[in-house]
C-alpha cells in the first residue's frame, strides 16, 4: 500500500514538474511584457511622489478615484476567493481539488496587490506609521487595516498549509532538480513526512482555518463597505451595502477564478484536471451570484428612484446623464449577458463560460466606479466651480499606469508561485484516490468472499 | 627732468582720482544692491506690510506687527488639542444682509496665506425652491458638535476642542481624506501638490494659525483661535462691510458682528435662527438668520470678477442676467 | 579714455542706484496729504485719566487712504493762562497713537470755570510742521454701584463735579450707556441720561456671565463736550451659572472611543489569532515529528 503511494507521488511529481521549470520563449515574452508594464506603473508612482497628487485627475470633491476603486475590486477578489475556498475546504466539496489552489492564491496575490492601491491614494507616505502609532478606533479605516492585515496573515497561512504536502513530495522526488530549489523544498515542508498522525494534525488545523476564513473574508469585507456606508452622502449611506458589497465581491471573484481556470487549462495542457464539469460548476455557481447581484442592485436603485428624495434624485440624474453608458454597461449589460449564457444548457460551453465572466468582471469594475464617483460629483452642497476638473473626475494616465501596473503585478505573481508549485494540488489527488480506494476496498473484499 | 615732475605729478593725482572715483562707484553700488537683496529678502520672509509715515517726512513700507503675536503666543499643535477654556465658540451668519462683497473670503485668504481659488469661506448660491429668490450663502467649516470628520480620521488628525472648535493638526495628517468624503457641506480641501508657500519659515506650525499648510493635507476653516485668544474677532467676521457675521461664545450668550452685540439666544429666537442640514444629526455650531427683508437685491453680488460669477451659472437669475448684459454689449 | 571712464562711472552708479528702487524711490510728496491731529482724554475706573493724541496723513482724495506717523515725540501740557506744565510724553504707535496715563494723584491746573486745559503739541521736524490740538475738560467723578433695590438688581450711576470748595456738585443732561461685559465686546443692556447726578438702570436678570457667574458691568460716558470719556465698571456675581455643559466623553468623535468598541474588538482579534497560534504550535508538531521520523531512519 505504502509502495504504492511512494510511487504514485513520484509519477505525479514527474507528470507536474515540467511545469514548475517550464519557460518557453512564449512564457519569457510574456513575463518580459508584464515587467515592462510595472515599470511604466513604477515611473508613474515616482511621478506622482516627486510631484504631489496634482498630476493624478483627484480634486476637492471628488477625491477618491481610480486607486480606491481598485482597492475595492482587489479586495473583493481576495475575500470572494478566501469565501469560495473556504466553503470549498470546509465542506470537502467534489471536485475541489482542481481549482482550489488557484483559488487560494488569488486570495492571497489580490490581497497583496489591494493594498498597494490604497497606499497610492495618500498624501503623506511618510506618515504611514501613524496609523500605528496613533490609531483611533472609531475610524472605519483602523478597521479595515486590521481587518486586512489580519486576513492577509490569515489567508497565507492557510496557502502555506495546502502547500505543504506538495512541498513534501517535491522535496522527496526532485533528485534533478537544482540544489537551491532542493534546499527550498526541503525548508519549505518543515518535515513533513505524510506519517499517519501528521496528516491528521494537517487536515485539522486547515479545516479550522477554512472555517475561520470564511468568518474572516465576510467580517473583512463588511468593514470596507462600511468606509462607505457609514458616512452621510447620497448614494453611500444605504443599509444594505455590506451585503451587497459581499454578493459583488463574490461575482467579480467567482468571474476571475473562471478565467484563471480557462487560461491555466489552456496553458499548461490540464484538460485532465480541470474539466467541463468544473466550468459547469463555475457557472452555476456564477449564475446564482449574478441573479443575486442583479437583485441588490436593483433593489439599491429601485428605492432611490421610487422615493425620490431631492439628493437622490440629483444624484441619479448624474448616473443617467453623465454616466448612461456605464451604467447600462455595468448595471444591465453586466448583469444579464452571464445571465443568459449560463442559464440555457445548450450555452454552457467553456468558452462562452469564460466570456460570460470576463464580461462579469468588466461590468463589475465599472459598477465599483459608479459606486465611488457618482456620490462625489453630487454633494449635498452644490459644486459651484469653474475649473472644469473640479466638477467632473477623469482618471489621468498616471492613474491608469498604476491600475495596469498592478494587474500585471499580480498576474506575475501568479506565474512566479505557478513555478514554485504546482498548481493542481497533487497531494490533494493522493489524497482523493486514497479515499477510492477506502471506499473500494471492503467491496473488493466482499467480492472476494 | 623739469618737464617730467609735473606730468608725473599730474598722472599721480589723476590715478588717485580714479582710484577714488572706481571705489565710491563700486561702494554705492555695491550698497544698493545689498539694500536691495536685503530688503528682498524681508520681503520673502514677512507677510503683511503696512505704510508709515516717519518724523523725517518720508513714507516707508514695514512689516506689520505679528498678528499672531509669535513668538510670544505661539501654540504648539499638542497645546493647541485643549481648547480655550471655558467657552463654546458659535456663529450666526445673517443671509439678509449678505450681498456677496467678497469681503470675508479675501481677508481670511490674506491671512491664512491662502490662493486665488483656495477658500475657507465660501460664498455659494442658494435657491431653496422654485418660488424663492435665491440668496448669497456663506459657509465657513461649521465646527458641528457632533462632527462627521471627526469620527472617521484614523490617526486622529483631525479633533474637536472642549472649547467646541475642530481643528486639523497637519503635523499628524496623513492625507487619507476620509474627512472630506464625510463632511456632508464641502467644507474641507486638500493641497494636492507641493507649493512654495508650504516653506515659509517666519513662525513655525500652530494648527490654530493654520499656517504654513503641508502638501498632502487637509485644510478648513478653523474659526481664527489666535484671533480669538487676544480677544479680536476672526478675520471673517471684522472684514464684512455689511455686519453679516456675528461671532461669540454660547456660554456667556453674547455674539457681536464688530458693530452690534447682542444676546446669541435672542438673536435666534427672534430672527427665526436656524442651521443648515439639521436633519444630518452633525449639530453644527453656525446658525443661519433667513434671508427676510433683504437689505439689498440679488443683482448686488452680481458685481464679481467674471469667472466668479460664472460659477453660479446653473442658477437662473445668473443665466438671466448674463443674458441681459450680452444684449447690451 | 578719460570720457570713456567717466561716462562708465556715472553709468554704473546711475544703474545701481536705479536698483536701489527701495531707499530713494519712495513718495516724499506729502502735498497730496493732510495732516489730522487729533486729543482726546478717557478717565478710566481707577480715576486714572488716558491723554491720547492720534497723528495721521490722510489723503485729500482718497478717503481710505490714511497714513499713521510713526515715532514722532508728542508732548502733554497742562496749560494755565500762559502757564505750560509738561505733564508727560510719548512716541507715536504703528497707528500713530501717543498716549500717557495721568495717576489719580495728579494735581491738575484748573480754570476759574473748574476746566482743566490739555493741550498736545507736536514739536514739528524739517519735512512735517508743528502741529497742536487743545482740549479743556471737567474732571468727572463717575460712581457705580450693583445694587438690589427693593429687590430688583439695578445699576446706581452717580456722578458729580467738585466745585471750586471741594463740594460735590452732581451732573445734568449727560448720556450715558450700560453694558456688560463679554469676551469680545462689550454688550448693551440700556442707556439714559443723568439727571440730578444720579442714573438707575433695571438689570436684566437672564445674563448668564463668566464661568464663575460674574458679571462686570460698564457704564460709559463717550465724547461728552465737557468730560470727554468716562468709564466705570463694577463685578458682582449676578450671573445664571451656566452649568457646564456636559464634556462628551467616549463617543464617536472623542478621543476615547466608546467602550463597546474597545470590548468588541479585543474579543474578535483574540479569538483570531488565537487560532493563528494554535495553528502555528500544530505546524511546529508537525515539524518535530518530521525530525523525529528523520533520526530514527
Amino acid at each position: 500500500m505504502d509502495g504504492d503511494i511512494v510511487s504514485r507521488k513520484r509519477e505525479l511529481v514527474k507528470e507536474f514538474s515540467p511545469m514548475l521549470g517550464k519557460s518557453s520563449p512564449f512564457s519569457k515574452i510574456w513575463i518580459g511584457f508584464l515587467i515592462v508594464v510595472i515599470l511604466v506603473g513604477l515611473v508613474a508612482f515616482v511621478l506622482q511622489v516627486i510631484k504631489g497628487h496634482e498630476i493624478t485627475g483627484m480634486r476637492d470633491n471628488v477625491v477618491w478615484g481610480i486607486y480606491i476603486i481598485n482597492f475595492i475590486f482587489f479586495v473583493c477578489l481576495s475575500y470572494s476567493g478566501a469565501f469560495i475556498s473556504g466553503i470549498l475546504h470546509f465542506f470537502k466539496t467534489p471536485w475541489k481539488n482542481s481549482v482550489s489552489r488557484i483559488v487560494e492564491i488569488i486570495t492571497v496575490l489580490s490581497l497583496i496587490v489591494g493594498p498597494i492601491f490604497i497606499l497610492l491614494c495618500i498624501g503623506r507616505l511618510d506618515r504611514l506609521h501613524y496609523l500605528f502609532i496613533y490609531p483611533r478606533i472609531q475610524s472605519p479605516i483602523t478597521w479595515d487595516i486590521i481587518a486586512i492585515l489580519t486576513d492577509l496573515i490569515g489567508c497565507f497561512i492557510y496557502l502555506y498549509l495546502t502547500f505543504i504536502p506538495d512541498f513534501a513530495m517535491l522535496r522527496d522526488n526532485s533528485e534533478d532538480a537544482p540544489s537551491w530549489r532542493q534546499k527550498l523544498y526541503k525548508t519549505l515542508a518543515i518535515g513533513y513526512q505524510d506519517t499517519l498522525t501528521q496528516r491528521e494534525t494537517l487536515h485539522k488545523i486547515t479545516r479550522t482555518m477554512s472555517a475561520m476564513i470564511i468568518v474572516l473574508a465576510i467580517v473583512a469585507y463588511t468593514v470596507l463597505a462600511w468606509i462607505f456606508s457609514l458616512t452621510l452622502q447620497p448614494g453611500w449611506n444605504s443599509t444594505i451595502f455590506a451585503p451587497y458589497f459581499i454578493v459583488a465581491g463574490l461575482y467579480s471573484g467567482v468571474g476571475v477564478i473562471i478565467i484563471s481556470m480557462f487560461l491555466i487549462r489552456k496553458y499548461f495542457k490540464l484538460d485532465h484536471y480541470i474539466r467541463k464539469i468544473h466550468f459547469i460548476g463555475a457557472g452555476i455557481v456564477l449564475l446564482v451570484i449574478s441573479l443575486l447581484f442583479g437583485y441588490f442592485t436593483f433593489s439599491e436603485y429601485f428605492s432611490r428612484w421610487f422615493s425620490h428624495k431631492i439628493q437622490d434624485t440629483n444624484l441619479l440624474n448624474t448616473l443617467f446623464n453623465k454616466y448612461f453608458w456605464e451604467f447600462i454597461l455595468a448595471n444591465y449589460i453586466g448583469v444579464l449577458v452571464p445571465i443568459v449564457i449560463l442559464f440555457f444548457k445548450k450555452f454552457r460551453t467553456i468558452k462562452s463560460i469564460t466570456f460570460a465572466a470576463v464580461i462579469a468582471v468588466l461590468g463589475l469594475w465599472l459598477n465599483r466606479y459608479l459606486i465611488v464617483v457618482p456620490t462625489l460629483e453630487t454633494p449635498y452642497l452644490p459644486i459651484q466651480d469653474t475649473r472644469p476638473e473640479f466638477i467632473h473626475y477623469s482618471a489621468t494616465w498616471i492613474e491608469w499606469a498604476l491600475s495596469f501596473a498592478g494587474i500585471a503585478a499580480f498576474v506575475l505573481f501568479f506565474i512566479l508561485i505557478m513555478k514554485l508549485v504546482p498548481i493542481i494540488p497533487m497531494s490533494g489527488i493522493i489524497d482523493y484516490e486514497r479515499e477510492q480506494k477506502r471506499h473500494h476496498k471492503p467491496l473488493i473484499q466482499n467480492q472476494k468472499k | 627732468m623739469a618737464g617730467i615732475k609735473p606730468k608725473n605729478n599730474s598722472s599721480n593725482r589723476r590715478k588717485f582720482l580714479k582710484l577714488g572715483l572706481m571705489s565710491s562707484v563700486t561702494a554705492v553700488t555695491g550698497a544698493s544692491l545689498l539694500a536691495n537683496l536685503a530688503s528682498e529678502e524681508e520681503l520673502k520672509s514677512s507677510g503683511e506690510k503696512i505704510k508709515l509715515l516717519t518724523p523725517d517726512g518720508k513714507i516707508v513700507e514695514v512689516d506689520a506687527d505679528n498678528i499672531n503675536k509669535y513668538p510670544e503666543a505661539h501654540i504648539t499643535p499638542a497645546e493647541s488639542r485643549k481648547g480655550i477654556p471655558n467657552r463654546k465658540f458659535v456663529m450666526v451668519i445673517d443671509l439678509a444682509r449678505c450681498k456677496n462683497a467678497r469681503n470675508c473670503v479675501e481677508s481670511c485668504q490674506k491671512a491664512h496665506n491662502l490662493d486665488y481659488h483656495e477658500e475657507f469661506m465660501k460664498i455659494q448660491l442658494i435657491q431653496d425652491n422654485e418660488e424663492a429668490s435665491p440668496y448669497w450663502f456663506p459657509k465657513p467649516c461649521f465646527h458641528c458638535d457632533e462632527p462627521p470628520c471627526v469620527t472617521v480620521c484614523p490617526t486622529g488628525a483631525t479633533f474637536k476642542r472642549d472649547d467646541g472648535i475642530v481643528l486639523i493638526d497637519n503635523d499628524r495628517c496623513i492625507g487619507c481624506k476620509f474627512c472630506i468624503t464625510s463632511c456632508p457641506y464641502s467644507a474641507r480641501q486638500f493641497n494636492w501638490g507641493h507649493k512654495d508657500k508650504f516653506d515659509r519659515t517666519d513662525q513655525p506650525y500652530s494648527p490654530e494659525t493654520s499656517v504654513p499648510a503641508a502638501e498632502g493635507t487637509v485644510m478648513k476653516c478653523d474659526f481664527c483661535p489666535d484671533l480669538l485668544r487676544q480677544g479680536k474677532l476672526p478675520h471673517c467676521a471684522k472684514a464684512c462691510p455689511m455686519g453679516v457675521i456675528y461671532f461669540g461664545d454660547k456660554n456667556e450668550d453674547i455674539v457681536t458682528n464688530g458693530e452690534e452685540t447682542v444676546r446669541f439666544s435672542e438673536l435666534i429666537k427672534d430672527r427665526a435662527g436656524y442651521r443648515h442640514l439639521e436633519h444630518l444629526g452633525t449639530k453644527p455650531n453656525v446658525y443661519y438668520l433667513p434671508a427676510v427683508n433683504r437689505q439689498f437685491p440679488l443683482e448686488r453680488g452680481f458685481d464679481v470678477d467674471e469667472d466668479i460669477l460664472e460659477r453660479y451659472k446653473d442658477v437662473p437669475e445668473v443665466q438671466d442676467f448674463k443674458n441681459q448684459n450680452k444684449t447690451k454689449s | 579714455m578719460k570720457t570713456t571712464f567717466f561716462r562708465c562711472s556715472i553709468f554704473i552708479l546711475l544703474f545701481g542706484l536705479l536698483f536701489n528702487t527701495n531707499g530713494i524711490a519712495q513718495e516724499n510728496d506729502l502735498s497730496k496729504y493732510r495732516m489730522r491731529f487729533n486729543l482726546k482724554t478717557i478717565k478710566q475706573h481707577d480715576n486714572s485719566r488716558i491723554l491720547e493724541a492720534n497723528f495721521i496723513a490722510a489723503n485729500k482724495k482718497d478717503r481710505k487712504d490714511r497714513i499713521p506717523v510713526y515715532d514722532t515725540e508728542i508732548e502733554f501740557f497742562n496749560v494755565l493762562d500762559d502757564d505750560e506744565v509738561l505733564i508727560g510724553s510719548s512716541k507715536t504707535d504703528k497707528e500713530g497713537k501717543a498716549n500717557i496715563t495721568v495717576p489719580e494723584n495728579h494735581t491738575y491746573l484748573t480754570d476759574g470755570a473748574g476746566n482743566i486745559n490739555l493741550v498736545a503739541r507736536f514739536k514739528g521736524t524739517d519735512a512735517l510742521d508743528e502741529e497742536e490740538e487743545e482740549l479743556s475738560v471737567k474732571n468727572l467723578y463717575l460712581d457705580m454701584n450693583l445694587t438690589e433695590i427693593d429687590s430688583v438688581r439695578s445699576v446706581v450711576v452717580n456722578a458729580y463735579v467738585l466745585d471750586s470748595l471741594g463740594a460735590k456738585s452732581p451732573v445734568e443732561g449727560t448720556d450715558i450707556l450700560i453694558s456688560v461685559e463679554g469676551m469680545l465686546s462689550k454688550m448693551p443692556i440700556g442707556d439714559g441720561t443723568i439727571e440730578d447726578g444720579e442714573f438707575i438702570l433695571e438689570m436684566p436678570v437672564d445674563i448668564p456671565g463668566d464661568v464663575n457667574g460674574d458679571l462686570t458691568v460698564y457704564s460709559i460716558i463717550e465724547d461728552h463736550d465737557e468730560y470727554g470719556d468716562v468709564i466705570q465698571k463694577k463685578t458682582a456675581n449676578w450671573g445664571i451659572i451656566n452649568g457646564q455643559s456636559k464634556k462628551d466623553t467616549n463617543t464617536l468623535w472623542s478621543e476615547a472611543a466608546p467602550i463597546w468598541m474597545y470590548m468588541v474588538l479585543t474579543i474578535l482579534l483574540v479569538g483570531v489569532w488565537a487560532n493563528y497560534l494554535y495553528t502555528i504550535n500544530n505546524l511546529f508538531k508537525i515539524r518535530k515529528e518530521g525530525k523525529q521520523l528523520e533520526m530514527d531512519t
